[in-house]
């Protein structure tokens, strides 16, 4: 008898694994949404953190002083009714409504926008973004109960764009000052449509619906929340994203790889909504510091070189059209007047015969005066950089280069790259809804000026394009004539214009989103019956 | 009357105290050692933090200066180990929260899933063992012995995408990524406790076919007791230090495993915290982390020690 004591022992395991497995199936509140986030940030402060991700959920606890329109790029009224700008745009006064609280009930006043100005600039609170979003502000004057005036040393156009964008979204001033910079992010208070229920951090973000919000911007189709929570998971490992959403675990998820999106599109559950993204496309600098790049005709051959349609047909399907420009918005194409070099691996040939790089023996390698034709990429490790890169690598072997490729792992690991200097061609994007940041990455003391050229056309340029905060026509002509320069000197190769694959089981209703891309309108979702 | 290799107390206690001195000393091997090389690696922090485009160069020399990244490499590594002899493990760079706090968060759902998953891992691993010692020359304790041959090649990586999936066929689109509910713990924790049952179970095999050699099972077999209780009782025991020694090394294992596992289920804990913390740059979190996974396994490697002298009276004699 007594020998049956193993096998006891295995179905006894048996038994404890298939019971434990099989125990209560989850039921969801049907008022209950889940999202899926992607990357956990790690810290969720919009005021002090930079992540895109954080303005998923807290886009719709905040509100701002003004929105900005999605599809014409318009300001309109938010927290503020409305506003004037002074004439030589070093004043801007804002009139605030008067009928806003806070979810924690204090009243919204021009008190409240000054402690959220002061919090934001606090040189201990280390903001990340927000800070730096204020460009040449100065400070605040209250001039009465509902009226700030916010000052700047200098003319600074991107401020009311800023101003539209969650990481200058009000906070209630007692919440502020109660949990001060580092546990404020855990008791988050504003006055959107959605109040902070919990954070706990890598796990979960709760919000829950606000019943007396009665201050919906335009950009808001519904004057309240109809979902009543939303839960907002983080899915940082992309290959578990469509599993997430296809086991029922997540209603809507965004950054959705490539083929799974494909699958999305046709299915008749689910739906995909491909959102642009407004900002620089995946993008290449050239590097003009170092040989051969320093070579303006090396530059274009190499852009001649690149099979871009096919590359990002490759590896982003059909979803992303291919970048003409170095920024974009749907309201702010910056276009050159002559388009980006297209595909054509002959005029790259001759390109680069003339600056002497010849095809000498018959190992289909450039050289010289005996020097061989070699080039580094360095590429980012997020967002098919690197396969991108690899397509680039093969296009520039084609035409007769020796290409070696360096992923870093990393920002730091990318910077310390870049600070180094060896590279040939480096891979960086920022995202945004203003062409102000292009100043970061094309003046020549610019902190992201990865391609090391300075120009004095290029500073002045960008430069006074950051001073006309008014005329946005007149802005939009020096931007231009920016992008052509940019082209002519074959300073940067643009890949494709990003654009975030969000998919939605087809319950969900109402799915649109702010400006800046990234964000939800969560106040307009709904399900359906 | 007691002769000195009966007196256990003074080898155990010379084998403990050299156990902590050479784990103290392991620590701080570790520690310095992931000083240094986080540095080399994961590049400069302040720009990583900075790195959404707006900030001009003064103001990025500006937050160096007010975190202190600017003082020389070697005076922020002595504040540093002085810190950790204070308990102090600083403050995270981009929230500015103790890092201690921030670890005591995640630290529940980690220990949670690895004491979960060692708890599979000794179950599947003495199962599969106990079967291909037992059934050795038959088809099932073939499939035993190959299966904890699978588990140990097969990386959480694949098993855990593996796992989603034919879960996800098998049981009609249940949700299991996450935190939270037992559900949710079971797939991710039998998966880590999968990937070190092989390593147990060829320890117990590997034992049980050494012990079932021993003349007290011959004694036990002429006493008329059957083979299975023969197994089980008389020569599974002793065949357990090994295993014993063998779960500190998994315990180790396992915390790497879980940087894995919580990723693909999209789980809070330390493993992914460290990643995280590495990718952006936040020193002091990646570091306390380090310091706290050296000092837990040194100390897990003298309990196993410590325990193997409980279970096996003969390693007492052997210092």
């Amino acid at each position: 008898m007594k020998h049956r004591l193993a096998p006891l022992l295995i179905i006894l395991s048996l038994i404890f694994i298939s019971s434990a497995t099989a125990c209560s199936i989850g039921s969801k509140k049907p008022s209950t949404l889940i999202y899926g986030l992607t990357l956990a940030p790690s810290g969720i402060d919009p005021h002090l953190n930079a992540s895109s991700e954080l303005g998923i959920p807290l886009a719709s606890v905040y509100d701002t002083l003004i929105f900005r329109d999605p599809k014409t790029g318009e300001f309109v009224p938010g927290l503020s009714e409305s506003w004037s700008i002074s004439p030589e745009g070093l004043v801007y006064t804002f009139y605030l409504r008067h009928d806003v609280t806070f979810h924690d009930g204090t009243p919204f006043n021009a008190q409240a926008v000054e402690a959220n100005l002061d919090y934001v600039m606090n040189p201990d609170h280390h903001s990340q973004k927000a800070r730096f979003m204020l460009g040449s502000f100065q400070d605040v004057e209250i001039i009465d109960d509902y009226t700030v005036a916010l000052h700047l040393s200098e003319p600074f156009a991107p401020l009311l764009d800023s101003l539209s964008d969650v990481y200058l979204g009000m906070a209630s001033p007692t919440a502020l000052e109660t949990w001060g910079p580092t546990e404020y992010q855990f008791h988050q208070v504003g006055t959107g449509p959605y109040r902070f229920d919990e954070y706990i951090p890598n796990d979960k973000i709760t919000l829950s619906h606000n019943p007396d919000y009665a201050w919906a911007p335009s950009i808001y189709e519904n004057s309240k929340a109809q979902i009543e929570t939303i839960v907002f998971q983080f899915y940082q490992d992309p290959a578990t994203r469509a599993i997430a959403l296809e086991s029922g675990e997540v209603d809507i998820i965004g950054e959705v790889p490539t083929h799974d999106a494909s699958r999305f599109d046709v299915s008749t559950e689910f739906n995909l909504y491909p959102i642009p993204i407004p900002g620089q496309p995946m993008q290449f600098f050239f590097n003009t510091r170092r040989a051969p790049t320093d070579d303006v005709r090396v530059r274009l051959a190499l852009m001649y070189a690149v099979n871009r349609p096919q590359a990002v047909k490759t590896i982003f399907d059909v979803f992303s059209p291919v970048a003409q420009s170095p920024f974009l918005a749907s309201f702010f194409d910056l276009e050159p007047q002559e388009p980006f070099p297209p595909y054509d691996p002959d005029t790259a040939s001759a390109l680069l015969d003339e600056a002497g790089w010849k095809i000498t023996g018959d190992d289909n390698l450039r050289s010289s005066n005996g020097v061989p034709l070699e080039l580094l990429i360095v590429a980012p490790p997020w967002g098919s950089n690197p396969e991108m890169a690899q397509l680039i690598q093969a296009d520039w072997e084609a035409i007769g280069a020796r290409v070696t490729l360096e992923i870093a792992p990393g920002f730091g690991p990318l910077k310390e790259a870049q600070t180094k200097g060896d590279y040939h061609a480096i891979g960086i994007n920022f995202f945004g809804t203003d062409p102000d940041i292009l100043r970061s990455f094309y003046t020549s003391t610019g902190l992201y000026n990865w391609s090391g050229f300075e120009d004095p056309e290029i500073d002045q340029l960008l430069t006074q394009a950051a001073q006309i905060p008014i005329d946005l026509e007149a802005r939009l002509q020096l931007y231009e004539q920016f992008s052509s320069r940019v082209r002519d000197e074959g300073l940067v190769l643009p890949i494709r214009n990003y654009v975030n694959l969000v998919a939605v089981n087809n319950q969900v209703e109402g799915l649109h989103f702010t400006a800046q891309g990234w964000y939800p309108i969560l106040i307009d979702l709904q399900m359906a019956p | 009357m007691v002769s000195h290799s009966d007196r256990p107390s003074n080898g155990a206690l010379a084998t403990v105290s050299r156990r902590v001195i050479e784990g103290a000393l392991t620590a701080w091997a570790a520690v310095s050692l992931t000083f240094f090389a986080l540095r080399l690696i994961a590049g400069d922090p302040v720009a990583s933090l900075l790195s959404q485009g707006l900030a001009s160069p003064d103001q990025v020399e500006g937050l160096r200066r007010s975190l202190g990244l600017d003082a020389p490499l070697i005076v922020q590594y002595l504040k540093f180990l002085g810190g950790i002899f204070r308990g102090d493990l600083g403050t995270s760079l981009y929230t500015g929260r103790p890092v201690s706090t921030v670890i005591t968060e995640q630290l529940p759902a980690t220990a949670q899933l690895a004491l979960t998953g060692l708890g599979f891992a000794l179950l599947i691993g003495l199962t599969l063992g106990v079967i291909s010692a037992w059934k050795e020359n038959t088809s099932l304790g073939q499939l035993a012995a190959s299966t904890a041959g699978l588990a140990t090649a097969l990386p959480i990586a694949f098993t855990g995408i593996l796992g989603l999936i034919m879960y996800r066929q098998l049981s009609g689109l249940m949700p299991i990524l996450g935190y939270g509910t037992l559900r949710r713990l079971i797939l991710p924790a039998s998966l880590l406790g999968f990937a070190s049952a092989g390593a147990i179970a060829r320890v117990v095999q590997a034992g049980l076919k050494e012990t079932m050699k021993g003349p007290y099972i011959l004694a036990a077999r002429a006493r008329g007791i059957g083979y299975g209780f023969r197994l089980l009782w008389h020569a599974l025991r002793p065949a357990l230090p090994p295993v014993v020694s063998l779960m500190a090394l998994e315990a180790a294992f396992l915390f790497a495993g879980t940087v894995v596992t919580e990723t693909v289920f999209s789980r809070p804990g330390l493993g992914r915290l460290l990643v995280t913390s590495i990718l952006q740059g936040d020193y002091p979190i990646a570091q306390g982390l380090v310091a706290l996974a050296a000092i837990f396994y040194t100390t897990s490697h003298m309990l196993a020690d410590i325990l193997a002298f409980t279970i096996d009276p003969r390693l007492r004699r052997v210092t």
